[in-house]
């Protein structure tokens, strides 16, 4: 069972919960007041959109709300969880994922697609053997941002998970995904869940969702 | 006296309105009634100076379910899936302030979508800016597209599809319109804005009442002076967080059936919602305005009826479901609150706390507004320059297509569509990018299409040619997808209707379009009409803005819009009734010229020919000839290194000269074929022409290359030249954006 976590404003939820469905996966809809037992899912998706509106700060409203007790618990005990644009952020809020993503430094939404470099693949997070992807992007705030000096840190531990061939944002090093130390926290600024089906312009996004109960 | 002046001025009502206002109450209105009559007879709210002529638009097909009179119209699409949508002006708020005016305007039009039940999936707008030079056009341009996609982004519905159009008649007054289309999936409900039932109660959900906004409706209806930042209070703000939640939670208790009639508070608030309701339902209702939620507890009785706060719509629930109803909405985060009840009427009563405040028929507000029957006369070619060889007044030069590429006129609108999120839903085939949005409905894979028409070039042209134009240049891009036009709405803006050369514009585009769209067999079915479009006493062109939605059987193997594959063979399907030097005259700033004229008949066999040819070759791309006419056309579809060459003996065989690439025909689609299946192309065209339409034609035009981009007879230059004029950042083209 795959969790997909809302909150209010979400608004990728839909998509990621169909794409789920799509790669034969059982999705569940967890709501931003549940607790859940980390036994209940086997892997969990933050989606992306606004969630709060973007108030505050992106992700910091989202963050501090109850479910993210039970995920926070769950990252701890090892469950797989992914999280996707808006759900990138609040991962980095709720500081299960290091780091900080900040406006773009064009200072304006970039909807766009991009190709990825897998730096550090992963076997729940797209695959072991996964080199590159080609993947939508749709945010404002996607530029990822580390203290200098944790910055060879987080290279060193292999916690960069993917980077882009050509910056769209002025993000650190190119960074589109990184890792927890542990590997089982994942999140990236493309969105796979659009591309999933040559009509959409590509299906490259599949492997991240089929790769979540391996 | 001088008191009434002061007071018909202060609630822009004329003395002929007063003198009807005496006639039907038996009396002079009082207190609060003149806010109401003032919100209510305003232009926006009535339609006064265009109902007459509107009721002449086509929209009668057995696929309509709802047209005007709605929030917005619905169409059947068959196998179950039915559409909503519908187009809205947003052009004096967002000259005013730009970010929330075209913010507001996606909020506003987003909620007549899903007040009808439907799922809203697809956004697009309309632009029209005035030179980049004229003043404040480069904040103008920069809020207008923030605010569209700040709203758009994060309600998370995508923008597909659009037009941004430049002129010196916008200058002093730009045009922001949102066209917004929600779907209904087999067995979900149709709501309707018809109050029903004694004894329901009327309840309000959503953003708390403040002062933005009130006397809106009227601010809109009234030419721009020199002051307008005096206007500014009377724009809204909008919280598109607000509003996602608004669209999940109305949904669910529409889904739930706990809803007998629904409307949201739009233009002059919670007066034209709980009037127009009643009027319609034929009921009446009493209000207690003191149970409305308020953000501002020093709000007047006046002020809270004409507020304009976004975000908030007026439910009529049955009593027994109002507790299932407020925990939904409590799940949402949104409170529900009864404000009254549905009565046996026919009187509206408004109260606060037990005084009553106006007791009025609805129907004097509503359906007793006047109806002028400005003077017009019968259209003729006034700004028409005839001219049979069209030829001469074209010099071909590639540098001159290099040279509008360049233009803000020509350039790519890259930097407007990469500011929306155009994917969100999942369903996008075919982006902002393309000249036609495409989406997969997601119950039968089915591709739905919607582009946008008007050129606003053709209207200043001959403004009966550039109304038939709205509906049939983008059903033809539609065609030339293999997409069948459904239906159509509208978004008519113009400026005084009290100059009878406007209102003869505006009569002659309702006729155009109306035949256009009968020949083709599409109906319009919503629409939205702007009026005083005028700034110190210039009016902007005359602009029909059209939104056309149709489907086709898949979104498999769509024809792009650019070339795709080299050594393609490259087709020109036309059947030419106008010739037109068109916008290369207005960046000569020389007139305009042309000869003939659209035979709609005729131009709707053409556009049934061209899906049928698409639809059943594999076609690679397809891009309907436009502005600048054939070699422009042909060098928007280069695309990466791929150019194209033209075939000279097949030129010479079909008589195609050099001045043919540049002169404006209406109208002609580029085919791109592999030429694997090029014979059958020719052959499937001979046996669908027949002979018998003579002026449609199928010539070959030449050869998809790389790097080179060759019209022939000199007109040479490289893919890379195209590409970089066509992409020139906005960011130099219009000085003080950033």
């Amino acid at each position: 069972m795959i969790g997909v976590v809302r909150f209010l404003g979400t608004n990728c939820d839909q998509d990621v919960f169909e794409a789920v469905h799509q790669v034969g996966l059982k999705p569940k809809w967890v709501w931003h007041q549940d607790h859940f037992d980390r036994k209940d899912f086997d892997a969990l998706i933050i989606p992306g959109g606004f969630s709060y509106g973007d108030y505050l700060r992106c992700g910091a409203l989202a963050a501090r709300s109850p479910v993210m007790q039970s995920v926070s618990e769950a990252a701890k005990a090892g469950v797989p969880v992914l999280g996707i644009c808006n759900g990138f952020q609040i991962l980095c809020e709720a500081q299960l994922l290091p780091g900080a993503l900040l406006k773009n430094n064009t200072l304006r939404f970039k909807d766009d697609w991009v190709d990825l470099k897998i730096v550090n693949s992963n076997a729940r997070f797209g695959g072991a053997g996964l080199k590159k992807a080609h993947l939508p992007i749709a945010h404002g705030e996607g530029r990822y941002y580390l203290e200098q000096d944790q910055v060879k840190q987080l290279f060193d531990d292999e916690q960069v998970w993917c980077v882009y061939e050509k910056n769209p944002n002025g993000s650190l090093e190119n960074i589109a995904g990184v890792m927890n130390d542990k590997h089982n926290v994942a999140a990236l600024m493309p969105h796979p869940e659009r591309a999933m089906a040559e009509f959409m312009g590509g299906e490259d996004g599949r492997r991240f969702f089929e790769s979540l109960l391996t | 006296m001088k008191d009434l002046d002061r007071k018909l001025k202060a609630y822009r009502i004329s003395s002929g309105e007063y003198d009807r206002i005496q006639t039907l109450l038996g009396r002079p209105p009082r207190g609060i009634e003149w806010a109401l009559f003032s919100a209510l007879w305003s232009e926006h709210c009535s339609y006064k100076s265009s109902r007459v002529h509107l009721k002449n638009l086509f929209n009668k097909s057995p696929r309509v379910l709802m047209s005007f009179g709605e929030n917005a119209g619905v169409v059947d699409l068959g196998r179950g899936e039915k559409v909503a949508f519908k187009m809205e002006s947003h052009n004096h708020p967002s000259f005013i302030e730009p970010y929330e005016g075209a913010a507001t305007g996606v909020g506003g039009i987003l909620r007549d979508i899903f007040t009808m039940g439907a799922k809203p999936i697809a956004l697009a707008n309309y632009l029209c800016f005035g030179e980049p030079t004229a003043p404040r056009m480069a904040s103008l341009v920069d809020g207008v597209v923030r605010g569209i996609g700040g709203y758009g982004n994060c309600v998370g519905v995508p923008t597909i599809t659009g037009q941004t159009e430049f002129h010196e008649s916008y200058n002093k007054n730009i045009l922001v319109n949102a066209f917004a289309l929600g779907l209904f999936r087999e067995g979900e409900p149709i709501l309707s804005a018809k109050a029903q039932g004694v004894g329901n109660l009327v309840v309000y959900v959503g953003a708390k009442t403040g002062k933005d906004g009130v006397h809106g409706a009227s601010m809109a209806s009234e030419a721009f002076d020199d002051d307008n930042s005096a206007k500014k209070p009377t724009i809204q703000k909008g919280d598109p967080f607000y509003e996602k939640l608004l669209i999940e939670s109305c949904l669910e208790v529409m889904r739930e059936k706990l809803v007998v009639a629904v409307q949201d508070m739009g233009a002059a608030g919670l007066t034209s919602s709980s009037f127009e309701m009643a009027a319609r339902g034929e009921v009446g209702f009493n209000i207690h305005l003191d149970r409305v939620p308020l953000r501002d507890s020093s709000m007047t009785p006046e002020e809270i009826l004409l507020s304009e706060s976004q975000e908030r719509m007026l439910l009529i629930v049955e009593p027994k479901n109002l507790a299932k109803l407020k925990t939904v909405f409590a799940r949402w985060d949104l409170d529900a609150e009864a404000i009254g009840e549905v009565t046996k009427g026919p009187e509206v009563e408004l109260f606060w706390q037990t005084e009553s405040l106006c007791r009025l028929d609805p129907k004097v507000l509503v359906d007793e507004a006047p109806r002028y029957e400005r003077p017009f006369y019968v259209w003729k070619n006034k700004n028409r320059v005839e001219e049979s060889d069209v030829k001469k007044a074209v010099t071909p030069d590639i540098k001159k297509i290099l040279t509008v590429m360049g233009d803000v006129r020509g350039n790519g609108r890259s930097w407007v569509f990469s500011q929306y999120d155009q994917r969100v839903g999942a369903k996008t085939a075919h982006d902002c990018r393309d000249s036609v949005g495409i989406l997969r409905l997601p119950d039968t894979g089915r591709g739905l299409g919607m582009t946008l028409g008007c050129r606003p070039y053709l209207m200043r042209f001959d403004a009966k040619v550039g109304a038939i134009d709205s509906i049939a240049y983008p059903a033809l891009e539609l065609a030339a997808k293999g997409i069948e036009t459904m239906a159509a709405t509208d978004c008519l803006n113009y400026g005084n209707p009290e100059q009878p050369e406007i209102m003869s514009e505006f009569v002659a585009t309702i006729e155009g379009m109306s035949a256009q769209c009968e020949a083709l067999g599409a109906p319009i079915i919503s629409g939205n009409v702007s009026f005083y479009n005028e700034t110190m006493g210039e009016n902007i062109t005359s602009t029909p803005t059209t939104g056309l939605v149709g489907v086709c059987d898949s979104v498999e193997h769509l024809p792009k819009s650019h070339f795709v594959n080299k050594n393609s063979e490259v087709y020109l399907l036309s059947n030419v009734q106008m010739q037109i030097s068109g916008l290369w005259s207005e960046v000569a700033r020389s007139p305009t010229v042309g000869h003939g004229d659209i035979d709609v008949k005729s131009h709707a066999r053409f556009v049934e020919l061209t899906r049928k040819l698409v639809s059943e070759i594999r076609l690679e791309a397809t891009r309907v000839v436009g502005k600048f006419g054939l070699g422009y056309a042909l060098a928007r579809m280069c695309e990466g290194r791929l150019g194209f060459a033209v075939d000279t003996a097949a030129l010479r065989s079909s008589g195609i000269q050099s001045s043919d690439f540049f002169v404006e025909k209406l109208y002609q689609a580029i085919l791109v074929v592999n030429s694997d299946h090029a014979l059958k192309l020719r052959e499937r065209f001979n046996e669908l022409a027949g002979g018998a339409q003579a002026p449609i034609k199928l010539e070959r035009l030449g050869t998809v290359v790389e790097d080179k981009f060759s019209l022939g007879d000199n007109l040479d230059c490289k893919v890379s030249e195209i590409q970089s004029a066509y992409q020139t950042s906005w960011e130099v083209l219009i000085a003080g954006l950033s």
